[in-house]
């Protein structure tokens, strides 16, 4: 088990639109996110990664081609499957940081973990926040924090249920160097507590954190580095748009 | 569930706002309906009043109640219409929320238990201060009430306890029958939708309006289509059935057609830049656009179908009236002035009419499988003589005939032509302390006018004193070659009574009979009227403050404040145009049928005018402050700006 995959995709192929408009985003896709580490994806725009992310995370289903997620076929699934996957299994952190308005960090944190269901008490919910270093932004709600405290805020939400893998959409995005740093520095810590993170992002800095990067472009895997620099992340970069 | 139940109501208010206020009035309207209501049950009629005031009083308390049943029933119906739109409408501009709830694991249960329990919280807020509003409204509505001249001076409706109970069942049964089909549609959202505006977010048309709006509509233009050479009866079924389905078929199919029928007004906005813009935003916010025009077609279908079909029984029961009626003149008196008329120079014949205090006791049944029963009758008797009454009167008896309307005997009037009276039974009269055994000598057909008279008995049944005090109308007819207007001036200066023409007079008498109608449609309008202000006014202002970030890229673009505020004015004045045009497609629909009978078309064109003022009125200022309040702010804090 301790080698089998947290994600994988075989032949996967997913298109959009109608007729003359339609495009093929993922283009028979064969890949495998090893369990325990911390892949980043990276492409141009239009490269298909966030679709590759939404269909590792069970959010969409491929037209073609087989996705297994923490051990487990998810193609065709019944969405009570992955509703219940989603609770305990899977994470996320979206770019724009995706937290309910109306509920404080700790509220925000503490419905993560009661929808993921009995043993998670408001000791370890207090305990996620203090990780992140938020715990005296417990009662604050998400207009009252920072763009960096926020997106800790849905870090917490993420770690309170340790999910095998954290998918991470553009986690560094919007926010300034220091509070990336952060938070790239908590998924760090997350990887070396033996969960899986996958994580689609723009900028080699982040992407060099990984322990591997896989290159997309026009749907295809076309590159790999394994324990990469920023520099050669963003050399690759720059030969794939160019 | 219940404690993001309690953060959302209490943070995003804005959104529940105009459907606790929908509760609210709901609830106060029910609870004081209610309250009157319970009062009628038992009328009191004063002792030592005479058997007619006893049974106008019985009547008028019989009215009260039907009116006050509709009340309870639209306001219920209204409410839940408001609450379903107005929620479906937050419930979309929270869209990525609930996905974002899915993402984090959350069950489609989960978000129907969701937004069930918000549903539970606004009944909950509405009914409290329902309860409170209920208790003002209940004296407002006696008061109508008393006014329309249904219910008497001393009427004084008590509170009771009960209602408490009752009154809060009914606002969160409300809420909860409101929220329960955006609720259900709620629970298809894909958490996928948390991360980009697609699929059902970005569907406004969904399959549900495409069947209950087609289904509806093909139903209202069958009917009328069917409606082309309907009788009266007939256009007025159909003329109430189109004016309600055809609303609510518009109202679901408002995301369709709201745009449509801004292309068509695009021609004409397009001529200025600020016009292009609005009939650009109006066609791309179509979500917005049809919660906008949606109550407005319904107010106008509604109100303007309803009405326009009433006005139009009225006025064809007005020509039925002066066609039975030959005559020229009618004059009302009392029956000792009445028999000198006929002396008067230039009257040809006069026939008096008699409004008798006497009781009149028959056997009905209304069809061959029911028991007999019998009624006792005080209003609608009038004591005629039948030659003369027969010259006056286009009204060919149904069987028998009132030639033998002399002595012991007594006609079938128009009012109970088809109430089922057992013509061979015995009738019994009471005139003072005298009691007769009557033999129904004629039967008369059937008119439009709704409470025309009951009964006709022979003058000579009358006591001589009783006649002389009884109130009369005299037909008169004027010897050829008179002018009318002459002999009124003779009867007038010999001081025989008030005289009207027949024309004059018809229409007096139903305007009178058409009271009861107009209290129900004040209640009708004035409620569907508040209602759709608060749809139309919440829409605007949920949408509006969505707005923000599409106003400031619009004043980076060059625009100045005064332009967006301009252009959103623009674009609420023409979405307020489509909806009272559509609103008034149905109701044109709804009046058609009385095409088929020359003369009888009532258009309430001072209706129409005065919602299409208060339409635009309501729009143009919710528009004007909305605006003004989301580009308060520098455009540059929310261009761009990334939500939390």
């Amino acid at each position: 088990m301790q080698n089998e995959p947290v994600s994988e995709f075989q032949a996967v192929t997913k298109e959009y639109g109608r007729g003359a408009a339609r495009v093929r985003v993922l283009d028979e896709v064969s890949l495998a996110f090893p369990s325990g580490s911390w892949t980043a994806v990276m492409g141009p725009s239009g490269s298909g990664k966030s679709t590759l992310l939404h269909c590792a995370a069970g959010l969409e289903q491929p037209d073609s081609g087989r996705v297994r997620l923490a051990g487990r076929d998810v193609t065709g699934v019944p969405e009570g499957v992955l509703t219940a996957m989603r609770r305990r299994t899977v994470g996320f952190v979206f770019q724009n940081f995706n937290l309910i308005g109306s509920l404080t960090a700790e509220q925000n944190v503490a419905l993560a973990a009661r929808l993921a269901g009995a043993g998670v008490s408001r000791a370890r919910v207090r305990a996620a926040l203090a990780d992140v270093g938020l715990a005296d932004r417990l009662r604050h709600r998400p207009k009252e924090l920072s763009g960096g405290q926020r997106q800790r805020v849905a870090l917490a939400r993420a770690m309170v249920v340790r999910p095998a893998v954290l998918f991470a959409d553009e986690p560094t995005g919007a926010l300034d160097s220091a509070s990336a740093r952060t938070v790239l520095d908590l998924m760090r810590a997350m990887v070396d507590g033996g969960q899986s993170v996958v994580m689609v992002t723009h900028d080699p800095g982040a992407a060099a954190r990984a322990d591997a990067v896989v290159f997309l472009r026009d749907g295809r895997i076309v590159d790999r580095l394994v324990r990469p620099t920023a520099h050669q992340v963003a050399d690759r970069l720059v030969r794939l748009e160019g | 569930m219940l404690t993001l139940s309690l953060a959302t109501v209490r943070d995003r208010w804005q959104l529940f706002i105009g459907a606790i206020l929908t509760v609210t009035f709901g609830v106060a309207l029910v609870q004081s309906a209610l309250q009157t209501l319970m009062a009628t049950g038992e009328p009191r009629v004063p002792p030592g009043v005479s058997g007619l005031r006893a049974e106008q009083i019985r009547e008028g308390y019989a009215g009260a109640a039907t009116l006050l049943g509709m009340t309870v029933l639209l306001a219920c119906f209204l409410a839940v219409f408001i609450v379903a739109s107005t929620f479906a409408f937050t419930v979309a501009q929270r869209r990525a929320d609930l996905a974002l709830l899915r993402t984090l694991g959350a069950g489609r249960g989960h978000l129907l238990l969701l937004l069930l329990c918000e549903g539970v919280l606004l009944g909950l807020l509405g009914s409290a201060a329902g309860v409170v509003v209920g208790l003002p409204a209940t004296w407002v509505q006696s008061e109508l009430l008393i006014g329309l001249g249904m219910l008497p001076e001393s009427f004084s409706p008590a509170w009771s306890f009960s209602l408490l109970p009752i009154s809060l069942c009914v606002g969160v049964g409300i809420a909860v029958f409101g929220v329960l089909g955006a609720s259900v549609r709620a629970m298809r959202v894909r958490p996928l939708e948390a991360l980009r505006d697609v699929g059902e977010a970005a569907r406004v048309m969904t399959a549900g309006r495409w069947i209950t709006g087609g289904t509806l509509l093909a139903g209202a233009v069958a009917l009328v289509a069917a409606g082309r050479g309907a009788d009266l009866l007939g256009a007025v079924m159909i003329g109430m059935a189109v004016s309600l389905l055809g609303a609510v078929a518009l109202s679901r199919l408002s995301p369709l057609l709201v745009p449509l029928a801004g292309r068509l007004l695009g021609a004409l906005l397009r001529a200025s830049t600020l016009g292009d813009l609005a009939q650009a935003n109006l066609r791309d916010g179509v979500r917005r656009s049809a919660a906008t025009a949606a109550p407005l077609i319904v107010l106008v279908a509604l109100t303007v179908g309803l009405t326009g079909t009433l006005d139009s029984v009225a006025k064809a029961t007005g020509l039925d009236l002066r066609r039975i009626t030959r005559g020229d003149l009618v004059v009302s008196s009392t029956g000792a002035q009445a028999d000198r008329i006929a002396g008067v120079p230039g009257v040809a014949a006069a026939s008096p009419q008699l409004q008798v205090e006497m009781s009149v006791r028959v056997a009905q049944r209304e069809s061959r499988d029911d028991p007999v029963r019998h009624a006792v009758y005080h209003a609608g008797i009038v004591a005629v003589d039948a030659a003369a009454y027969r010259r006056t009167h286009a009204l060919p008896e149904r069987s028998g005939s009132l030639d033998r309307l002399r002595g012991a005997t007594i006609a079938l009037a128009p009012g109970m032509a088809n109430e089922g009276v057992r013509t061979r039974a015995p009738v019994t009269a009471r005139i003072g302390d005298r009691r007769l055994r009557l033999r129904v000598v004629a039967s008369l057909p059937e008119t439009l006018e709704n409470g025309a008279d009951r009964f006709l008995v022979p003058r000579d049944l009358i006591p001589a004193d009783v006649a002389a005090r009884a109130p009369a109308e005299t037909v008169v007819q004027v010897a050829p070659g008179v002018p009318a207007a002459e002999v009124a001036g003779r009867i007038r200066a010999a001081g025989l009574g008030e005289v009207r023409t027949v024309a004059a007079w018809a229409d007096g008498r139903v305007a009178a009979q058409q009271r009861g109608n107009d209290g129900i449609m004040t209640v009708l309008m004035g409620l569907s009227g508040l209602y759709a202000a608060l749809a139309v006014v919440n829409a605007m202002l949920i949408a509006g403050a969505e707005r923000k970030g599409e106003f400031a890229v619009a004043r980076l673009t060059g625009l100045g404040r005064g332009q967006v505020v301009a252009a959103a004015l623009i674009e609420a004045g023409a979405v307020t145009a489509i909806g009272l045009l559509l609103g008034g497609a149905v109701a044109a629909g709804a009046l058609a049928p009385f095409l088929a009978t020359p003369g009888v078309l009532a258009l309430p064109w001072g209706l129409a005018a005065a919602l299409a003022g208060g339409a635009f009125a309501v729009t143009a200022a919710t528009s004007a402050a909305g605006t003004l309040a989301a580009t308060r702010e520098p455009p540059v804090r929310y261009a761009g700006s990334v939500p939390a």
